[in-house]
């Protein structure tokens, strides 16, 4: 396999600190408007708080709606970062040098807007600190039974994790990045490398605790999303109560993390000129991996499916219905669409992994991966055991509003990120060299 | 004293090492210094660590600290939800893994810290301004070893040998 690049260290530099410098029009102009995007989502948040929770559109039955769907769908994406880069790391994949700090930084991104979503749902949000077990005069603490706790300390730990991964690699280039860069940037990188001197007792240690790191976040990647599964799997409601809940919530996590790392690779990879790093080898490589994910997505579903049709027990099948022939399916059918057929279409043969039909696949899986975080939600809370308490979900300007801004601000933060620090490691690119 | 070789090869580096140790000198008074990892014998300049040991310890201790702080905060103000017991090792247990996990992670980061000297830097230690594809051997050494060191050095293939007074 190729991946032979120019590492010719001052050319390495040049193109990969180029976008460093300066700011284009074109970055100009998507800044603002992601930023306005975003900024347009903490207005309708201010909104909902001033009115409350009623202007989203949850009502009894289902009070859980696009905000859980949102949790959810983020909690996955932020498992395109950190669990890939540390298997490839693990493994000691030799392409994985352009892809792993793009991935890093998208986990560290999506865990922050994912985590935003159970406080934005909260009735009182501004309270939400109560979850935080401390000394107060309420006599009260927080009930570690709960899986709302077992959210919120798994978050935490694979958020504080993920910051230290995406850190520690960084602090080389940095180091270099603070010799050369004047000014607030100069100061900056000074910081933040908090004087790395290349000596090989600081290469050893980096290289050690990356290591350690890499087993460690991978342990803890898995249980976040399988905690995230048993906040539903806990709840004896029909299609929820699942032993395999926790595992197809892992696979559909990884699924949408690879399409999400994807995507982003294409876009840095036409917006910083980095073809010559980004290669097509790089989407050939994950194009195989998208497949072979959204194949074991196909196997989860079909095996939920197919033993909740086989036991035909009502509730179920209440929900089933719904999903497959009632007001669910359209979103059913176009999710089994983007989630398999079109993958299998144009991922299965090499002939077809290009790097533009491997990021069509990676869009197509973003939004069949959200859908189906929708039919997990919304069927099971409109079609309840009780029969009478049906009832069906419309989501609101404001919670549209909210979720079209989480988008906007990944992308912002991305371009600030991208701005800011080398989407490559420089020196992992160097690493080699003195042999 | 301090000298700072500058080399253009590793292997050169490893000669260097190699014939400095026969002199007599240890590996905490050398230090390789490079923009990129150099990868030599890994017996050639040990640098024994306690990461995983340290990280192993402080997983304990977070999942006991973890264990007993739930313990404690379930029984003083004692409820019962969904028909559970007041404390139990099921409804908790994800919990204790968190904590484990997180004393793991944050224990290798600070391992990380000190390993790699980053917290006890000594500011008047000269550390060489690094010049891509070169690597600088850094040698403390008494001031009446200093020559016969430079040599060694240079024998080794050093293309510069510079001396300075360690200060404070």
């Amino acid at each position: 396999m190729d991946t032979a690049v120019d590492t010719h260290t001052d050319n390495l530099r040049d193109t990969l600190w180029r976008p460093l410098a300066g700011a284009s029009r074109g970055y100009a102009l998507a800044l603002a408007v992601t930023f306005l995007l975003g900024a347009w989502g903490l207005a309708c948040w201010g909104y909902q708080i001033v009115r409350g929770i009623g202007v989203a559109g949850i009502r009894r039955p289902t009070m859980w709606g696009l905000y859980l769907v949102n949790f959810v769908f983020w909690i996955g994406i932020s498992h395109a970062g950190t669990l890939i880069s540390a298997i490839l790391r693990l493994t000691d994949a030799g392409w994985r040098k352009p892809v792993t700090r793009i991935a890093e930084a998208i986990t560290v991104f999506a865990l922050m807007i994912g985590a935003m979503f159970p406080i934005i749902h909260l009735g009182r949000p501004l309270v939400f600190f109560w979850l935080i077990p401390y000394p107060n005069s309420r006599l009260l603490w927080p009930n570690f039974r709960s899986p709302l706790l077992w959210d919120l300390t798994a978050i935490l730990t694979y958020l504080s994790g993920s910051i230290i991964y995406l850190y520690l690699p960084l602090i080389p280039d940095l180091a270099e990045l603070a010799q050369h860069a004047n000014g607030w940037r100069g100061r900056l990188y000074r910081l933040l490398s908090i004087g790395w001197t290349g000596s090989d007792r600081q290469w050893h240690a980096l290289e050690r605790a990356m290591h350690r790191m890499a087993g460690m976040i991978l342990a803890v990647a898995v249980s976040v999303h399988t905690v995230v599964a048993w906040d539903f799997a806990m709840a004896v409601a029909p299609l929820w109560h699942s032993t395999i809940f926790g595992p197809y919530f892992v696979a559909g996590a990884i699924f949408s993390g690879i399409a999400a790392l994807l995507v982003a690779m294409a876009i840095i990879r036409r917006l910083l000129h980095l073809e010559a790093y980004v290669l097509p080898v790089h989407f050939d490589n994950l194009g195989k991996l998208l497949f072979l994910m959204s194949l074991l997505w196909f196997y989860f579903t079909v095996s939920e499916n197919l033993t909740t049709w086989y036991g035909n027990s009502p509730a179920e099948m209440n929900v089933f219905g719904s999903r497959v022939r009632g007001p669910f399916a359209p979103y059913f059918w176009v999710m089994i669409f983007c989630n398999f057929v079109l993958p299998f279409l144009l991922l299965s043969s090499r002939r077809m992994r290009s790097v533009r039909n491997v990021t069509i696949a990676g869009v197509t899986v973003l939004i069949g991966m959200w859908l189906e975080r929708y039919l997990i939600i919304l069927p099971t809370l409109s079609y309840p055991r009780l029969a009478a308490a049906t009832g069906f979900y419309k989501p609101t300007w404001v919670e549209v509003s909210i979720t079209v801004s989480t988008f906007a601000a990944m992308a912002m933060f991305y371009l600030i990120f991208c701005k800011l620090f080398p989407a490559i490691a420089v020196w992992e690119y160097k690493h080699g060299s003195h042999r | 004293m301090v000298l700072t070789a500058d080399f253009g090869d590793p292997q050169s580096v490893a000669s260097a090492i190699q014939a400095l140790k026969a002199r007599g000198y240890r590996a905490d008074e050398i230090d390789v210094f490079s923009t990129a990892p150099v990868e030599l014998a890994e017996a050639l300049l040990e640098r024994p660590s306690r990461m995983s040991l340290v990280a192993v310890t402080s997983a304990v201790v977070f999942c006991l600290s973890a264990i007993a702080f739930v313990h404690y905060t379930q029984h003083d103000y004692p409820i019962v939800t969904g028909g559970m017991p007041i404390f139990s090792w099921w409804s908790t247990g994800v919990i204790f893994y968190e904590f484990t996990m997180f004393g793991s992670i944050s224990a290798t980061f600070v391992m990380f810290l000190i390993e790699s000297g980053l917290l006890k830097r000594r500011r008047s230690l000269p550390a060489p301004l690094l010049e891509e594809g070169r690597i600088y051997l850094r040698l403390f050494c008494e001031a009446g070893d200093a020559v016969p060191a430079a040599e060694c050095l240079y024998e080794a293939g050093a293309l510069k040998v510079d001396e300075a007074e360690v200060r404070g």
